[in-house]
């Protein structure tokens, strides 16, 4: 009696329920072995991607040190500042080199169709807002970027050459880092993390250096 | 022996002996068994109907999850772009040379050059071009404006337009049209300083297309007189 009035009802549906979720193991087996076989090609950043517009941003950032940094060795007698100059301009050469290779690699324009900075308006990947709120775009200057007329005050001075370097260069440096850490803070892509990662570690060290250097003129 | 009708409890062998009290008992105890199997089939129609549900909910989720990752922003390859009027020079010929140069185009767009190349910047004055076109080879876009067609708030829009590095503007007389941008072997005539192609043509060619050595230095060489910015 009890038999008839469960079995009859009950065991279909418990088929149904076991050939679904055999269906779904099945689908996902066969995705995942399908992975492990021809892996999926990672999707690259957007244009409009935090990498994207690091990518760009610090490209022009790091091109204005390495002209401050080749002004300078031209300029200056304190070997000491000479040789950070060549450090920099070699280094951040190289860098822009690596930047600009990862948006080819991405098959994105070098130019950017929006605004500077304006990646660093998104929402940080712990989901906070951003910090640089909604500042309107004429507003946003790259930090640490020297302006014209710094530069070409630079490139006139013939008395105290190596002081406005430092000054100009450890804003520039401290801008890096800004920038850097910004992207370091929407960013999980390991390759522009990698870089940005190095670049805060070497342009604090050598902010440290440059303050040592400007106290001892 | 098996009973005929498995919803009745009672064999219908006892059937002739029942009294009207289990005739009625009867008849309850069938319709009782009835309502329950009707309902059990419903519970059970009602949890392949949920699950069925679940799992289709799992699977449109995923699927829309994977369109949004995959396509959130579309690419826009610089290759993709297409700009109406451009004219293109395969040949180009690079090389440095001394002395004035006579360019194939107006203004031109690559060819020999000056040693030094002029700095990228905003120009009120007209630039060489030998000193310019090394800037292309190097990279930079060359914004020329007609100074007839473009003033005040036009040149203002212009100087605003162009990329803050990589990117010469400067004024030419007697140009053909009331702007002109040129990279190195590309070039196309705007209609006015807010035609669409001018950020078109940067998205393509700035710092890319057929420059010979795009992101060498486009500061450090040569400035010219009018230099503002």
């Amino acid at each position: 009696m009890s038999d008839s009035a469960a079995s009859p009802l009950t065991r279909p549906l418990a088929q149904v329920i076991a050939a679904v979720l055999a269906a779904v193991l099945l689908l996902t087996a066969g995705i995942f072995l399908g992975r492990l076989v021809f892996p999926v090609a990672p999707s690259t950043p957007s244009t409009t991607s935090a990498e994207a517009g690091f990518a760009r941003d610090m490209q022009v950032h790091h091109q204005q040190a390495i002209e401050m940094s080749t002004i300078i060795r031209e300029k200056s007698n304190n070997e000491e500042i000479r040789t950070l100059a060549y450090d920099i301009a070699t280094a951040q050469g190289q860098q822009t080199g690596q930047m600009y290779g990862w948006l080819t690699m991405w098959n994105l324009p070098q130019a950017s169709a929006e605004p500077s900075m304006t990646w660093m308006m998104q929402p940080t990947l712990d989901g906070s807002p951003s910090d640089m709120g909604s500042a309107p775009h004429s507003e946003m200057v790259m930090p640490g970027l020297a302006t014209f007329e710094q530069m070409e005050e630079l490139k006139a001075s013939t008395d105290s050459p190596d002081a406005i370097f430092l000054e100009l260069m450890i804003a520039h440096h401290l801008g890096g880092v800004e920038m850097a850490q910004e992207l370091l803070e929407r960013s999980t892509n390991e390759v522009v993390t990698s870089l940005a990662n190095k670049m805060v570690l070497t342009q604090k060290s050598e902010i440290t250096y440059m303050n040592e250097l400007l106290s001892a003129i | 022996m098996k009973p005929r009708n498995s919803d009745s409890p009672i064999p219908p062998a006892a059937r002739k002996d029942l009294t009207v009290k289990q005739q009625r008992a009867e008849s309850r105890a069938v319709k009782v068994a009835a309502l329950k199997k009707k309902q059990t089939s419903e519970k059970r129609n009602r949890l392949i109907g949920i699950v069925t549900g679940i799992v289709a909910a799992v699977g449109v989720l995923a699927l829309i999850v994977t369109v949004v990752v995959t396509n959130g922003t579309p690419k826009v390859s610089p290759d993709a772009i297409e700009i109406t009027g451009l004219q293109h020079y395969p040949d180009t010929i690079a090389g440095h040379v001394e002395g004035a140069v006579e360019y194939e185009q107006s203004p031109p767009a690559g060819g020999e050059h000056a040693a030094a190349w002029l700095n990228c910047g905003i120009y009120i004055e007209p630039v060489p071009n030998e000193n310019a076109v090394h800037a292309l080879e190097h990279g930079a876009v060359w914004v020329t404006y007609n100074p007839d067609q473009v003033t005040g708030a036009d040149l203002k829009t212009l100087q605003d337009s162009v990329p803050s590095t990589y990117s010469v503007l400067s004024p030419m007389p007697n140009l053909q049209s009331p702007v002109t941008i040129s990279a190195w072997a590309n070039q196309v005539e705007l209609d006015g300083v807010d035609d669409p192609r001018l950020q078109d043509f940067v998205n393509k060619f700035w710092q890319a297309g057929d420059s010979p050595e795009p992101g060498a230095s486009c500061s450090g060489g040569v400035d010219a007189p009018g230099r503002i910015a």
